[in-house]
């Protein structure tokens, strides 16, 4: 499972889902935990991190900058590719989800969903970061 | 009577019995649906809103909840206590509705509906206004109160 003292990054543009997804994290024993309400901002928040940021969960409907933008905009950044991305979405269609895939996303939470299932998710990632 | 399909109510019971399970933790019952305005409602103080455009359904899908469900659903999904809707709060009626509308969206979609995602907007009580339209009711009764999600056809 990934260190407690990962700085996670979480971006959705909703605040109940910020405050949700924070809450999950604590739950799962993160201690270091940014938030940001859209892909603009978490794109800066991102830059500046420090410490660096080593795990972000997105929302994927977000107005402007969305989760798939954000996430191809840090695939293509050599300084952040390799950070872990999982992307939360109430959209389980199974074309959005090969969309995500082939844009590089680490793992994908659909809502409604637990702290269990977060963290079935982030240890399959681990895993298979671990493996590589 | 409204001319929609029965079955497209369906894939709403089940994503709203487990979205507010999942989410709220909160079991709902479902009751039968009915043409609003045939029977006494609630005083409905926030509702999310989503129009849908397709090729086979216009109209738009309502999660409508009084004041006690609503801070109850919150508090339950956030673990903290909320005395008021609060501007920041009320998003939530959006990403519940939001929650449910994802999980009926790729039924109907198999189903053959050609249904877009849509953002979910929020109404307060003050903008809860009547409709000339027909409004298809489902009720749903949790131990917090009661609260529909109301579907409107414009076709």
């Amino acid at each position: 499972m990934f260190s407690p003292d990962t700085h996670v990054l979480v971006v959705d543009d909703m605040m109940t889902m910020r405050k949700l997804v924070t809450k999950s994290c604590k739950e799962l024993g993160f201690t270091k935990i940014t938030d940001a309400a859209d892909g603009a901002l978490a794109w800066a928040a991102i830059q500046e991190a420090n410490p660096p940021i080593g795990l972000i969960i997105s929302d994927w409907n977000m107005p402007n900058t969305s989760g798939l933008d954000l996430l191809k905009r840090v695939r293509a950044d050599g300084r952040f590719g390799k950070i872990p991305f999982i992307m939360v979405t109430a959209e389980a269609e199974q074309h959005q989800i090969m969309e995500a895939v082939k844009s590089g996303v680490s793992n994908y939470v659909i809502k409604p969903f637990t702290a269990d299932i977060l963290k079935e998710k982030l240890e399959a990632v681990h895993k298979k970061i671990s493996a590589a | 009577m409204p001319q929609i399909d029965a079955s497209f109510f369906k894939p709403f019971v089940e994503g709203t019995l487990k979205t507010f399970q999942v989410q709220c933790k909160t079991d709902a019952s479902h009751g039968a649906p009915f043409i609003k305005g045939t029977k006494p409602e609630p005083i409905f103080a926030i509702a999310g809103v989503i129009d849908i455009s397709s090729s086979t359904f216009c109209g738009r899908i309502s999660l409508c909840l009084t004041e006690a469900v609503f801070l109850g659903m919150m508090e339950r999904m956030l673990d903290e206590p909320f005395k008021e809707i609060t501007p920041e709060l009320q998003d939530g009626v959006a990403e519940l509705l939001n929650m449910i509308f994802g999980q009926a969206k790729v039924v109907l979609n198999e189903q053959g509906h050609t249904i877009q995602k849509a953002i979910p907007t929020v109404l307060r009580a003050d903008q809860l206004v009547a409709t000339q339209a027909k409004v298809v009711v489902l009720p749903f009764n949790t131990d917090l109160g009661i609260f529909h999600i109301e579907i409107q056809s414009d076709s």
